[in-house]
């Protein structure tokens, strides 16, 4: 009755039923409809070097959508990675032009983490919504990055500083490695270690966990400093990419960042989610872009298909909701913690 | 079903309902009928079947086969409009006021008497004004609902039920959070909704109250319908045995104080918080102590800043006979060993989304998985131990703790802190909205913990409980200690002091925290709310 007894028979929603593998995996099979789809239309859409561009374009995004993965789980929200990012790219692009580019990648590191752990000290600290006290963030970083610039672009002429943004091996560039990397760490960490178990605990119920001894301030603003972090190096890999960086913060690409998490299927209530998740938000989101830009399609129609997207996303979690809690009689008492789920919501997460 | 002469109209009639979920068969073959002018006990422990069978009635889930009949309307069932419609209302543990809104807008909630597509207020307040007569209710119409007591926003939900006409009321374990006045209160009302031809079900685990309040009693066990009888010819203990089916009564009796307190674990002196003023507290090893007082007494509050969890102005405290810091923070406190299951299970104990193992690790996955990855069945396997010790069975370690029963879910909570070193566990209402059998395993487990050199702390609102299970029972008035009364003291005495206390604490201004808002509940409600 040890290893064994894990498994629960009777448990609605999980193990090998239609609609169980559905509501976990559906995002998966959605995934592969689309791939499968856009390659019909454009068989070129496989080829080897196509794959490695959209990996190297979408490396920035995805690696920001890690951090954003840690902050949504623990509930929170973090609208200030593209100013963090631009700020960080400017960093390492002004560094880059006089001092080795490993310095400069160091200090934009080290920018982004402050930034980060400044969000969570306003988060957790100053008890400031989430939502507020990174928009807020996001204006500081933004006027802070022109005022200390001038808003003049900068240039890098220096070769190994594009090393990591424009370096490949077998024809697979660097960014998209670091992103791989980054992603598998952050999932394993995220989904087996006690830190990791921390976040989903904090998300999932914020008192209980404190009640249990888990340091639930630290926890939520060590999700908001991963964040920065991340977007730094997003930051670092745009500039080398580029050799140059623009002071202007694209708000555009919090929403980019924002859709692949959320797209992937992590709960915005907190708690649920996982980085693999996240991983095919940015496989989706990318075969899109890159699909319409194969067939040809227009610009604005895609941001009318990409906010089509994020809704449907977000309304199949709702429909989950309701599937789960047939007629809930309650309507009155704000719980603070997510509606008990019946999917199969496994320790991994899976 | 029942030899009735004189047979009144049928309102509620339940017969033949069968329910299964998969793998489980909640409902075999259930008849009852509820009378105009009746109320209708419905008693089980849980897992009986109780909590299927209101939400059939009320709707929220759909029966396999058999029928309900409302007021002489057939329901298709798993439609909650329906049974509403067809004359019923369903009283929830966890009430449905939005206490943002004002007590005649709960009142009407989404049922506002309109003119013209205007709200017609003076028809909704001449409709309040009758109804709070009716139920005793005395708050004003605008009154914000959500600072009112728990006892009148109950109250506003039966109101509810009566503007609107509904001739059947379901209730839902309705004494559960009110204290011994307020309870009484209550049957009065559900007396005088029987007097005006209602009738209303009643569920509860507080078997007295069943008696005391209903006219017929039915026992569900295991999801069939034990037996039905005129509530004057059941007793307690013929209660209890057809719930428990082979169980004899001498397994639910307490366990008497076994061995006499050892060495000092803890002492606490000069505690003063927001509504909470603790002038000194020992704990030996050994020892259950049990808190006693009226709902919104502080007792709460009391354990929630000896875990750590509320803010203190001063305190002082020496664990092993050594001075520590205060613990501010619960991490801090458990690291002196005092750990809080609180009040709120499904709020502030678990994570109900989660593996039954998982919430007994929580805090702890690194020991818990022996600081190699966490995996479920690292979690299960060191889960195990302490959980057999509570009576959970170790089989069901992989379910959502969301779909344990409440008894379960206590359990959980307990065997998280049996698996890490604790001298002191504080339990808030551990026994509230459980089952007897879960109740036994409680106590007994309490004692088996306390054997071996803790200290237990408890609270309940069924005071019979904490004078029967405890050791010393510390009688707590307005968040202060006002007496201490050795184990074997009567229900009688607690009340006495404690009526007498708030009395006292009431009329002197500078302890008027009794209407303190605490952080979590209903156990700080006031309980001189406006009634």
């Amino acid at each position: 009755m040890t290893s064994a007894s894990v498994t629960t028979p009777g448990r609605r929603g999980s193990g090998l039923t239609v609609g169980g593998f559905l509501r976990s995996y559906g995002i998966v099979v959605a995934l592969v409809i689309l791939v499968g789809a856009i390659t019909v239309a454009q068989p070129g859409f496989l080829a080897y070097g196509n794959l490695m561009n959209i990996l190297s374009q979408w490396a920035p995004v995805g690696i920001m959508g890690i951090g954003m993965t840690y902050v949504v789980i623990t509930g929170g929200f973090d609208l200030s990675v593209a100013a963090i990012y631009s700020l960080c790219a400017v960093v390492a692009a002004a560094l880059g032009r006089s001092e080795p580019p490993l310095l400069a990648f160091a200090v934009a590191l080290l920018v982004g983490l402050v930034v980060g752990i400044a969000n969570g000290f306003v988060v957790t600290g100053l008890r400031v919504n989430p939502f507020i006290a990174t928009l807020g963030m996001s204006l500081i970083i933004s006027g802070v990055t022109l005022v200390l610039t001038g808003n003049i672009a900068f240039v890098v002429n220096f070769e190994p500083f594009t090393v990591l943004g424009t370096g490949r091996m077998l024809g697979i560039p660097f960014s998209g490695m670091l992103l791989i990397v980054l992603m598998v760490v952050a999932g394993l960490i995220l989904a087996y270690t006690p830190y990791g178990q921390a976040i989903y605990a904090v998300g999932g119920n914020t008192e209980a966990s404190r009640l249990a001894g888990i340091r639930t301030s630290f926890t939520t603003a060590s999700s908001y400093a991963l964040s920065g972090l991340c977007a730094a190096i997003a930051g670092i890999i745009t500039a080398s990419q580029l050799s140059s960086a623009q002071p202007s913060t694209n708000q555009n690409l919090v929403f980019d960042v924002l859709t692949v998490v959320i797209v992937g299927g992590t709960s915005l209530t907190g708690g649920r989610g996982a980085i693999w998740r996240t991983a095919v938000g940015v496989a989706i989101l990318a075969t899109l872009q890159n699909g319409f830009n194969l067939l040809d399609i227009d610009a604005y129609y895609q941001n009318i298909i990409k906010g089509l997207i994020i809704i449907a996303a977000l309304a199949t979690v709702d429909w989950r909701r309701m599937l789960r809690r047939p007629g809930s009689p309650r309507t009155a008492p704000p719980s603070p913690t997510p509606a008990p789920s019946s999917t199969s919501d496994t320790l991994t997460h899976r | 079903m029942t030899d009735q002469t004189m047979m009144p109209e049928r309102l509620l009639e339940v017969s033949h309902l069968t329910k299964a979920y998969p793998g489980v068969r909640a409902l075999t073959d259930v008849s009852f009928v509820a009378h105009a002018g009746e109320v209708h006990g419905l008693v089980g422990e849980n897992g009986a079947g109780k909590s299927t069978l209101l939400k059939i009635i009320s709707g929220a889930v759909r029966h396999d086969a058999g029928a309900v009949v409302i007021c002489g309307t057939h329901l298709a069932g798993g439609d909650p409009h329906e049974a509403s419609a067809a004359g019923s209302a369903t009283i929830y543990q966890e009430l449905t006021i939005v206490p943002d809104l004002s007590a005649v807008s709960n009142v009407f909630l989404g049922h506002l008497p309109q003119r013209f597509g205007i709200v017609d207020a003076r028809r909704a307040r001449a409709a309040f004004a009758d109804a709070a007569d009716t139920v005793g209710l005395t708050a004003r119409a605008g009154a914000r609902a959500g600072g009112l007591s728990t006892a009148a926003q109950q109250l506003l939900e039966i109101m509810r039920a009566l503007v609107l006409g509904k001739r059947v009321v379901i209730m839902d374990e309705p004494t559960a959070s009110l204290g011994p006045e307020d309870s009484q209160k209550l049957h009065a009302v559900i007396r005088s909704l029987r007097d005006t031809g209602h009738a209303v079900v009643y569920v509860s685990h507080d078997l007295d109250a069943v008696l005391e309040v209903c006219d017929t009693v039915t026992v569900l066990r295991e999801g069939s319908v034990i037996e039905t009888r005129p509530a004057a010819e059941w007793q307690k203990s013929s209660l209890i045995s057809r719930m428990l089916g082979g169980v004899t009564l001498d397994t639910v009796a307490p366990g008497r104080p076994s061995a006499p307190a050892g060495p000092a674990l803890l002492q606490v002196s000069g505690l003063r918080a927001p509504g909470v003023h603790l002038e000194h507290l020992e704990l030996r090893a050994g020892e259950i102590v049990g808190l006693a007082g009226l709902v919104g007494s502080g007792r709460t509050r009391l354990l929630r800043a000896l875990a750590g969890a509320e803010r203190v102005d001063s305190g002082s405290i020496t664990v092993g006979g050594s001075a520590r810091r205060w613990p501010t923070t619960p991490r801090r406190a458990l690291s002196l060993g005092i750990a809080l299951a609180p009040e709120d299970r499904k709020h502030q104990g678990l994570l109900l989304g989660r593996p039954a193992a998982w919430n007994v690790a929580l805090g702890r996955f690194a020991v818990a998985a022996a600081h190699r990855a966490v995996r479920a069945v690292r979690l299960a396997r060191w889960a195990e131990p302490a959980s057999t010790r509570v009576g959970f069975s170790s089989s069901r370690l992989g379910a959502l703790a969301g779909e344990l029963s409440g008894g379960n879910q206590q359990k959980l909570v307990l065997a998280r802190w049996l698996s890490r070193p604790t001298i002191c566990l504080l339990l808030d209402e551990p026994t509230r909205g459980i089952d007897i059998g879960a109740k036994a395993q409680i106590f007994e487990t309490t004692r088996e913990i306390v054997g071996e050199g803790r200290a237990v702390v408890w609270s309940s609102s069924d005071l019979e409980e904490v004078v029967r299970h405890s050791d010393r029972i510390l009688v707590v008035a307005a968040g202060r200690v006002v007496a201490e009364l050795p184990g074997g003291s009567t229900v009688h005495d607690v009340l006495e002091i404690s009526y007498a206390a708030t009395g006292d604490a009431l009329a002197e201004p500078s302890g008027a925290v009794s209407n303190a808002s605490a952080g979590s509940g209903r156990a700080s409600t006031d309980s001189k709310g406006p009634v």
